[in-house]
């Protein structure tokens, strides 16, 4: 009877596999070509949200909704946009936990089978998602980012590798981000630090008979500067092509 | 020998492993089963409490955003004008002390939410996701059984009308039927008219909703935002929001509503200067909320913002879907007790049905009158006893002579009366305000516009006259030169439901006819007793129902949305006649530009034209005493 478990598993194992082989057609395929969903093309963001913090340079000192804690308030006092300039730091509010919420447009392609790229205008910024071993080392402004797929879980039917009957099972873009240079959640000095964690997640919504947009859903821990995880969500119209993509580099004021 | 380890490095029962196979079978024919049905796998679960993270929008979704702050905001010259009329004392108005939030913005709103699914007893499908949410008590019904949306002519109300789909790992879901609300609480409407398509993502104890707001009356392109919810891992016991309007201001006059008047806007520099924002962001539009217009942050003017605080361009046409059905069909919609709508013959008719007999309010252009009556038929084995006309209009009055001699009423039969009338008991009762038979017939000797078989018999002369049937109280009263000379309101005081006729409608400003002895003092008047008759069920909606003359079925809500609308509209043309403006300049001041995309008409037998100049007319002749 000890050989029964053996003949159990072997038999779901099969009924896995063969179920997983009948809905994708062979062996696991690469990030790229399992992509639940397609992020690629240029988007543009659509400031309806925090139009004043995002548009303008808020004022010194407000760091209104932000959960700083007392030493992120003090840093973000001390804000001084011509040191950053004067000292390299000019793109302290391009990095990966805020870039997205510059207004500008992104394009998002596959650089390889196994790795996606996110490209500013604003600032000229690029982010490397890695699917598996990252590629980068971080310590800059974007950082290093593993990326994952999040399909949407069912007991059953995913488990075994069915998806959904009759087309595509959707799902998000996970992306965890750590090793940033510390930046600007805002353009006014409201701070995290080198050891903030941002999570990330992208998805893209077709407004039936309506646009497609992109949803970034973002949540930033950072232990030195913020009291509790800081929650935002950003939205990108696509666009057909490249119209108004126009690179322009970091500004501190 | 109890513990089962696939491994194989425990022994098993044979008994226990069949269990297992067994178990392990079910699921998988479970699963196939599941998806050989097509019964959507949910890519969300909403159930649980959650909390909307106030980290985006936090001043305006807390202590309040500031007046003139419309940036990001895709609205259209209409949106803009209307807000910038708004005066935040409007909410000081007995009607709007409780109005809530319309969805879009409920979600915005501080407070708890809670989602709950309904389910099938039986079948375990899933029926419906309801979210509730602490501020405003607003109650969400999220259908997800395919049924379809109501028709045009069913009521509006905060929530709307929701259908959902899960597609991927959102919940996509589709509403209709809103009321008239705020996209931000400064002012910023959004109209009866808009669709809201969201979606729901949870990744983990996160929910991204993202609303995407289509508003052809308000909007000019679609206003998109997204919200942040995290999950409270226990019940925050905190879920009312208790309402009950009050006197705000005594003697107040009961015409009176806050408005700015146009480009005069208080406080249209405030916002402006403490933010240091340009004017021209401020007030909002399309082009704020894309990155271009950083750039237009140090070139704009003061000058071409001022110029957007005043109608520009040609008169607007209404961009409101016609609620009435015009497939050439009677359409039947239960409102409330034994009270119907008929909709689909130009005005509309509402019938009361009971075991005395059918009472009728208005009938019809007559077009389709005898569907009118197969109609009344599969409603009451009953005659048509009574016909009530609310106006002597030909859309209210077409159907009189065929509807008349459909019924009868045997009230008369055998009585003193049938001494006195040839044709007692013959045909219904047609009962009015004289003033409507009045218009109906002529002075003897000279040819009436309509037969004599269709006039109203029992009129009244004073301001009202009450009958009981069919166990409903029933009043009409006379409005005293609202659109006409001769309009009364029917309300079923049981039911609790008022035929307006055409002192309110949902499609268009409202018919003042000068010439039949209307006004706009008069219109207003009307519609201040309709709002003095009505209650509200819950947070300034449901309660009294209101059956408009055309449009879709309304309650309080509605009419004061419309009474406010011919208060200010008459309190711009009044300021111009003041300072000397002739009709032409009241027409080029375009008086109404805020209102236009949702009634106006630069054509028909109504236009907006003819509105202004209806009260520019009635204005000058002094207000109706």
């Amino acid at each position: 009877m000890a050989g029964a478990g053996w003949v159990l598993a072997v038999w779901m194992g099969t009924i896995a596999a063969t179920a997983y082989a009948q809905g994708r057609g062979g062996p696991p395929p690469t990030p790229k070509a399992g992509a639940p969903v397609d992020l690629t093309g240029y988007w543009v963001s659509l400031v309806t949200e925090d139009w004043r913090y995002r548009m303008m340079t808020p004022p010194k000192g407000d760091y209104t909704s932000v959960p700083l804690n007392p030493a992120g308030k003090k840093v973000a006092d001390a804000w001084d946009p011509a040191k950053d300039r004067t000292s390299g730091n000019s793109c302290k509010a391009y990095g990966a936990a805020a870039i997205v919420r510059m207004p500008g447009r992104i394009h998002i392609t596959w650089q390889d089978d196994n790795t996606l790229k996110l490209e500013t205008d604003a600032g000229k910024q690029t982010r490397i998602f890695s699917f598996g071993t990252a590629t980068t080392q971080g310590g800059d402004w974007q950082g290093v980012s593993t990326a994952t797929w999040d399909r949407p879980g069912s007991p059953m039917g995913f488990a075994l590798g069915l998806g959904y009957r009759g087309g595509p099972v959707g799902g998000s873009l996970k992306v965890v981000t750590t090793k940033m240079k510390p930046g600007y959640l805002r353009k006014n000095g409201v701070p995290y630090s080198a050891d903030a964690v941002v999570t990330e997640y992208f998805d893209r919504l077709d407004v039936p008979g309506g646009d497609s947009l992109l949803v970034v859903s973002s949540e930033v821990n950072d232990p030195a500067y913020l009291s509790q995880p800081f929650w935002t969500s950003t939205h990108f119209k696509r666009q057909a092509d490249a119209s108004g993509w126009n690179p322009s580099t970091c500004v501190a004021e | 020998m109890e513990s089962l380890d696939l491994r194989g490095g425990v022994e098993v029962s044979a008994v226990k492993l069949m269990r297992v196979f067994h178990t392990v079978s079910f699921l998988f024919a479970a699963a196939v089963t599941l998806l050989a049905q097509g019964q959507p796998v949910p890519g969300v679960d909403l159930s649980g409490y959650w909390t909307g993270a106030m980290h985006e929008d936090a001043l305006e979704r807390g202590a309040g955003p500031e007046l003139v702050d419309y940036t990001g905001f895709p609205i259209n010259e209409a949106g803009r004008l209307w807000a910038l009329s708004y005066d935040p004392s409007r909410v000081t108005l007995r009607n709007h002390q409780c109005d809530g939030y319309i969805m879009p913005y409920q979600v915005r709103a501080v407070g708890n939410s809670r989602a709950w699914e309904e389910r099938d007893p039986h079948t375990q499908r899933l029926i419906a996701i309801h979210w509730w949410h602490q501020t405003f008590e607003g109650h969400r019904v999220i259908w997800m059984d395919g049924r379809p949306h109501p028709p045009a002519y069913a009521p509006h109300t905060w929530m709307g009308f929701s259908t959902g789909t899960f597609v991927g790992n959102a919940l996509v879901v589709y509403t209709t039927h809103l009321k008239q609300g705020w996209l931000r609480r400064n002012g910023l409407p959004e109209s009866d008219q808009a669709t809201v398509t969201d979606f729901f993502l949870r990744h983990g104890d996160h929910i991204t909703y993202t609303s995407v707001v289509n508003d052809p009356v308000f909007l000019a392109e679609p206003m998109v935002r997204t919200t942040d919810f995290y999950r409270q891992p226990s019940d925050p016991t905190s879920w009312l929001f208790a309402c009950d309007d009050g006197e705000q201001i005594i003697g107040r006059a009961p015409d009176q509503v806050p408005n700015y008047p146009m480009g005069k806007h208080p406080f249209l520099m405030e916002f402006s200067k403490t933010e240091k924002v340009p004017l021209l962001a401020a007030l909002g539009g399309p082009e704020t909320m894309y990155p271009e217009f950083a750039a237009r942050l140090k070139t704009a003017t003061e000058a071409e913002a001022l110029a957007r605080t005043r109608p520009s361009g040609a008169p607007q046409n209404s961009r409101a879907i016609d609620p009435t059905p015009h497939d050439g069909e009677i359409h039947v919609w239960p409102v409330r007790r034994n009270v119907y709508l008929l909709a689909g013959e130009g005005a509309n008719i509402t019938v009361l049905v009971g075991e005395q007999g059918t009472f009728v309010v208005d009938s019809g252009t007559g077009q389709l009158t005898d569907k009118i009556i197969a109609a009344v038929k599969t409603l009451s084995g009953k005659p048509i006893q009574y016909i009530a006309n609310t106006s002597f209009r030909p859309d209210h009055t077409g159907g009189n002579v065929k509807l008349r001699a459909s019924g009868n009423d045997p009230s008369v039969q055998g009585s003193f009366f049938s001494n006195q009338f040839a044709d007692a008991g013959v045909g219904a009762t047609i009962m009015a305000h004289q003033n409507v038979t009045n218009r109906m017939s002529a002075p003897q000797g000279k040819a009436p516009p309509t037969p004599s078989e269709g006039w109203p018999s029992d009129t009244f002369l004073t301001e009202r006259r009450r009958t009981f049937q069919n166990n409903e109280s029933i009043e009409l009263f006379h409005e005293l030169k609202a659109v006409t000379d001769g309009d009364s309101i029917v309300a079923f005081r049981r039911a609790d439901v008022i035929v307006a006729g055409d002192i309110f409608t949902t499609t268009q400003y409202p018919f003042i006819d000068l010439n039949s002895g209307g006004s706009v003092q008069g219109e207003i008047n009307a519609l201040n007793d309709i709002l003095n008759r009505t209650n509200y069920q819950h947070e300034g909606e449901g309660g009294t129902i209101i059956i408009p003359g055309h449009g879709y079925v309304s309650d309080e809500h509605e009419v004061t949305e419309y009474r406010d609308m011919v208060v200010i509209v008459r309190d711009r043309v009044q300021a111009l006649i003041q300072g000397g403006a002739t009709l032409q300049q009241v027409r080029a001041a375009r008086v109404t530009a805020d209102y236009d995309t949702r009634y106006g008409a630069t054509s028909g037998a109504w236009t907006t034209e003819l509105f202004v100049e209806a009260v520019y007319n009635s204005l000058k002749g002094g207000p109706a005493k």
